[in-house]
C-alpha cells in the first residue's frame, strides 16, 4: 500500500511540529532550573548575612585587640545587605565579605582558648557550612547553565533556540577585585 | 572545590598531586553510560512479569475456559448462540491434541494456527501476571521502599551536638549541590557504620545514618557518602528500587495465590495484602505494614513446601482421602510445576540480572558523588573505611540494596558462627547459671529456644531477662574467660537499642576485637543478605571495582597490584565449575520442562473433560 505524497508530507510536518514543541518545552524547563539555581544562591547569601552578627558578638569578648578585623566584617556585611539589585555590585560586595571573614578566621587561629569554647565551635561549623552552601549553590548554578547552554548549542536544537528567544546564560565567575565583572546578560530578565 | 574555612586541622596531608586538574567530562560520560541502563531495567521487569505468567496459564486457562463455557451456556438459554461459536469452543479443546500430534507424531498441522493457539492458551496467565504486577505497583506505591527501616529506633539529629549538627549541615549542602529538597535525616544507634536512603521520591526521601558513621569519618568523607546517597535520590533510584522489589513481590504473590487452596499460611498472606490494599491506614503505620507484607511476599518466593508436604502426609489415610488425593494429583503436580519454575526463574534468571543492573545504579551514584563534591578521594577513602568496618544494621538485611555497603544480617554482634565447642561451653554456662528452682531445659534445641527468647526479651528491655543473660555471662567468664571476652555484655545490647552512646561504643569495641581478620572482607563478593537471598549475586559491587572507577575519575587510590595469582585461581575454578554448573542448570531446566509438559497434558485432559461435561449436560 502506498501513501500519497500529500498525506506523507502532512505526516512529516506533524512530526516536526511535535518535535519543536517537545524541544521548546525542554528548553523552557532548563531555563527555569537555571533561574531557580540563581535564586538559591540568593537564599544562601542572605542566610550568611543573618549569621554574621551572632558570630561577631560571640568573639568580640575574646578578641579585644582585633577590633579592626571585626569592624571590617561588620562593615562588609552592611554593605552587602545594602547592595541592592545590581548584580555586579552585589557580587563584588559578597566577595569583599568573604575575604573579610577569611581574615577573621585566620586571626582566630591565634586565640586557642576561643577554639575550645563549644559555642564557638558550633558557630564556626555554621559559618563553614554557610560558605560551603554558597559554593555548592554556585556549583549547581554553573552545572545547570552548562546543561542549558549545551542544549541550546547542540544540533538540532540550535536551529530553533535563537528564533524562539533563548539566549545562553553566563556562568558564575568568582570575581575578585582584579577581575572584570561579567556582562549584563547575567541579569535575570534576559534569562 | 568548595571554599572551606577552619578545615586546616582536619585535612589529611596531601601532595601537590591533589591540585592537578582532572578531566571534568569523565564523570559526566560515566553518568550518560549508566543512565541508559535504567530503561533496560524497566523493560526487563515487564518481560519478567510476562514470563512469570506462562506457568500460571496452566491453572488460569482451564478455569477461564470452564467459566467461559458456563457463561455461554447461560446466555444460550436466553438467546441461542450461533453454532460457529460452539465449533470454536470445540477447536480450543482439541487444540492440545493437535499440538501433541504435531509434536510427537509428526502429523501435519497449520503452523499459523499452532502459534495462535499457543498464544491464546498462554495469554490468560500472562495477562493475569502483568495485571498483578501493576496492582502491586499501585498498592505499594505510596509506601515506597525501605519501610522496614522505619521500625528501627531512629531519631532526629540533635542540633546542640557538634557532630550531629555537622551531619545536618552536610546533608543540606549536598541537597543544594544536587538541586533537590533536603531529605529528612534519621539517626540510628547501631554498632556498624552505614547509611541508606528510603522513600518513594525526592520529595519524601529519608536518609538513614548510623551513629558510628559520623563519629569516625572526617567531614570530607561524610560529604562523599552523603553525596552518593543524595545523588542516587536525585537520579530516581528510589523509584527503580521500588520496581525491582515489585517484580519479586509479584513472583511471591503468584506463589501465594497458587498455594492458597492448599495452605493456610498463603491464605493469611493474601488476607493481609487485601486488608492493607483496601483499608488504607495513615502514613506511618501504613509504610510499616507495607514493608511487613512485602517482606512476606519476597520470602514466599523461596520454596515453601510445608503446605504440600502436609497434604501428602502418609499417616492414617481414609479411603475418601486416598480417592481425593488421586483425583487432585494433577492439580498438585501442576502446582508444583508452577512453583518450581517460578523459583528457578526468580532465583537463577531474574535475581542475578536485576542485581547486575542495580550495580550500574551504584556506579552511577558514585559518579554523581564525584560530580557533587568534585572530590573523588573523599568517597574512595570513605568506601575503604566502610568496607573494613562491615556496617551491620539490625533488620537492615531485607533492604540491603538501599545501603551504601552491604549491611549484613543484623542481630549478631559478633562475626562468624561459634564453633561446636564454644556452643557446648556456652550451653554449660547457661545451664549452670539458671535461677534457683526453675525447670532446666534439656537438650540443645530446648536450650537454644530458651536462650533466644530470653535474648529477645532482653533486647526489648525486660530487666529479668537482662539479669539472666548477665548471670550466664558471668558464669561463662568463670569457665572460659577468653570466650566471654569475645561476647558482648547483654546490658549493653539493650542500652544500645535505647540509644545509649557509651553502650554502642563498647559494643563496637567488642565487635572489632572479635573479628580477627578484617582483611578477609576487603574484596569479598557479597553473596547473600536478607531480602536479596533470592539472588545468587549480591546487589553491591565489590570495593575494588568501585575504587577502580573512582580512580578513573581522578581519585588517588592504591589499587593492590599483586593480583596475578588471583585471576589464575578464578580461571581454574571457572573452567572446572562452569560446565558443571551449566550441566546442572540444563538438567534442572529439563526437569521443569518435563513437569510443564506433563501438566500441559493434564490441562488438555481437563479441558476435554470440561468440554465433554458441557456437551453432555447442555445437550447441543
Amino acid at each position: 500500500m502506498s501513501i500519497s505524497p500529500g498525506i506523507f508530507g502532512l505526516i512529516i510536518a506533524a512530526a516536526v511540529v511535535v518535535w519543536i514543541i517537545a524541544a521548546f518545552n525542554g528548553l523552557v524547563s532548563l531555563r527555569n532550573r537555571v533561574q531557580n539555581a540563581w535564586a538559591e544562591i540568593d537564599v544562601q547569601l542572605k542566610r550568611r548575612h543573618d549569621l554574621i552578627p551572632n558570630l561577631v558578638e560571640s568573639v568580640r569578648g575574646y578578641m579585644q585587640h582585633e577590633r579592626s578585623v571585626l569592624e571590617s566584617v561588620t562593615q562588609a556585611r552592611a554593605q552587602a545587605v545594602a547592595a541592592g539589585e545590581n548584580v555586579q555590585s552585589r557580587i563584588a560586595a559578597e566577595s569583599i565579605l568573604s575575604s573579610a571573614l577569611g581574615k577573621l578566621f585566620a586571626v582566630v587561629e591565634n586565640y586557642p582558648q576561643l577554639r575550645a569554647v563549644e559555642n564557638f565551635q558550633m558557630l564556626q561549623e555554621e559559618l563553614t557550612s554557610t560558605e560551603n552552601r554558597i559554593a555548592f549553590a554556585r556549583q549547581f548554578y554553573n552545572d545547570e547553565v552548562m546543561k542549558f547552554n549545551t542544549a541550546q548549542g547542540t544540533f538540532p536544537r540550535n536551529l530553533i533556540a535563537a528564533p524562539l528567544g533563548f539566549r545562553p546564560a553566563t556562568m558564575f565567575q568568582t570575581s575578585g577585585m582584579e577581575r572584570t565583572t561579567p556582562q549584563a546578560s547575567m541579569n535575570s530578565a534576559a534569562l | 572545590m568548595a571554599l572551606k574555612f577552619g578545615e586546616a586541622t582536619e585535612m589529611a596531608p596531601m601532595g601537590s598531586e591533589r591540585f592537578v586538574p582532572r578531566d571534568r567530562e569523565s564523570f559526566l560520560d560515566a553518568q550518560a553510560r549508566h543512565r541508559r541502563a535504567t530503561w533496560r531495567l524497566t523493560f526487563l521487569s515487564a518481560m519478567a512479569a510476562v514470563i512469570m505468567g506462562i506457568p500460571l496459564a496452566l491453572v488460569v486457562t482451564p478455569l477461564l475456559y470452564g467459566f467461559g463455557l458456563m457463561v455461554a451456556d447461560t446466555v444460550n438459554l436466553f438467546s441461542p448462540l450461533p453454532p460457529a461459536f460452539w465449533k470454536q469452543a470445540d477447536e480450543i479443546a482439541r487444540f492440545g491434541l493437535v499440538a501433541f500430534g504435531w509434536l510427537l507424531q509428526q502429523k501435519p498441522a497449520d503452523p499459523q494456527a499452532l502459534v495462535i493457539g499457543t498464544v491464546v492458551m498462554l495469554l490468560p496467565g500472562t495477562a493475569l501476571s502483568v495485571l498483578l504486577w501493576i496492582a502491586i505497583d499501585v498498592i505499594f506505591h505510596r509506601a515506597g521502599v525501605g519501610g522496614a527501616l522505619l521500625a528501627l529506633r531512629a531519631r532526629d539529629p540533635n542540633p546542640a551536638e557538634l557532630k550531629e549538627l555537622r551531619l545536618a549541615d552536610v546533608v543540606d549542602e549536598m541537597a543544594i549541590a544536587a538541586g533537590i529538597p533536603a531529605p529528612k535525616v534519621m539517626l540510628i544507634d547501631a554498632p556498624g557504620a552505614n547509611a541508606a536512603v528510603i522513600g518513594t521520591s525526592p520529595q519524601d526521601a529519608r536518609v538513614v545514618i548510623t551513629r558510628p558513621l559520623i563519629d569516625d569519618f572526617s567531614r570530607d568523607e561524610l560529604e562523599g557518602v552523603l553525596a552518593h546517597l543524595i545523588g542516587s535520590i536525585a537520579n530516581g533510584d528510589l523509584r527503580i528500587a521500588f520496581r525491582i522489589t515489585a517484580v519479586f513481590e509479584t513472583c511471591g504473590l503468584l506463589v501465594a495465590v497458587i498455594n492458597s487452596p492448599f495452605g493456610s499460611q498463603s491464605r493469611r498472606t493474601l488476607w493481609r495484602i487485601f486488608r492493607y490494599a483496601i483499608l488504607r491506614s495513615p502514613a506511618q503505620g501504613g509504610a510499616q505494614e507495607a514493608a511487613a507484607v512485602s517482606d512476606l511476599l519476597t520470602r514466599s518466593v523461596a520454596m515453601e513446601t510445608n503446605d504440600i508436604d502436609r497434604l501428602f502426609d502418609t499417616g492414617k489415610k481414609s479411603m475418601s482421602r486416598s480417592i481425593a488425593e488421586f483425583l487432585l494429583f494433577p492439580i498438585f503436580l501442576t502446582n508444583l510445576a508452577i512453583k518450581l519454575s517460578l523459583w528457578f526463574f526468580s532465583g537463577v534468571v531474574l535475581g542475578p540480572t536485576v542485581a547486575l543492573l542495580w550495580r550500574t545504579r551504584e556506579y552511577l551514584a558514585d559518579s554523581m558523588a564525584v560530580q557533587l563534591t568534585r572530590n573523588p578521594d573523599a568517597l574512595a577513602s570513605a568506601l575503604q573505611k566502610l568496607n573494613a568496618d562491615r556496617g551491620e544494621v539490625p533488620r537492615g538485611g531485607w533492604a540491603s540494596h538501599l545501603f551504601i555497603v552491604d549491611p549484613g544480617d543484623g542481630d549478631r554482634s559478633g562475626s562468624g558462627e561459634p564453633s561446636s565447642r564454644q556452643k557446648a561451653v556456652f550451653a554449660q554456662a547457661w545451664a549452670a547459671s539458671a535461677p534457683e528452682g526453675s525447670k532446666l531445659a534439656t537438650g540443645s534445641a530446648a536450650l537454644l529456644t530458651e536462650f533466644t527468647s530470653t535474648y529477645r526479651a532482653a533486647l526489648a528491655g525486660n530487666a529479668r531477662a537482662i539479669a539472666r543473660l548477665q548471670a550466664a555471662h558471668r558464669t561463662l567468664a568463670q569457665i572460659d574467660p577468653a570466650l566471654a571476652a569475645t561476647m558482648p555484655d547483654p546490658a549493653d545490647l539493650a542500652a544500645a537499642r535505647q540509644g545509649d552512646l557509651e553502650a554502642v561504643a563498647r559494643l563496637r569495641a567488642v565487635r572489632l576485637q572479635s573479628s580477627s581478620t578484617p582483611g578477609q572482607h576487603k574484596d569479598h563478593e557479597d553473596s547473600s543478605s536478607g531480602g536479596s537471598t533470592v539472588s545468587l549475586i549480591g546487589f553491591h559491587p565489590s570495593l575494588k571495582r568501585r575504587l577502580k572507577r573512582l580512580a578513573r575519575m581522578g581519585a588517588h587510590v592504591d589499587l593492590a597490584a599483586g593480583d596475578s595469582k588471583a585471576w589464575k585461581v578464578t580461571l581454574f575454578f571457572t573452567v572446572l565449575f562452569g560446565p558443571l554448573f551449566l550441566l546442572l542448570a540444563g538438567m534442572f531446566l529439563l526437569l521443569i520442562a518435563v513437569m510443564v509438559v506433563s501438566s500441559l497434558g493434564f490441562l488438555v485432559i481437563w479441558l476435554a473433560i470440561i468440554h465433554k461435561l458441557f456437551t453432555v449436560f447442555a445437550a447441543h
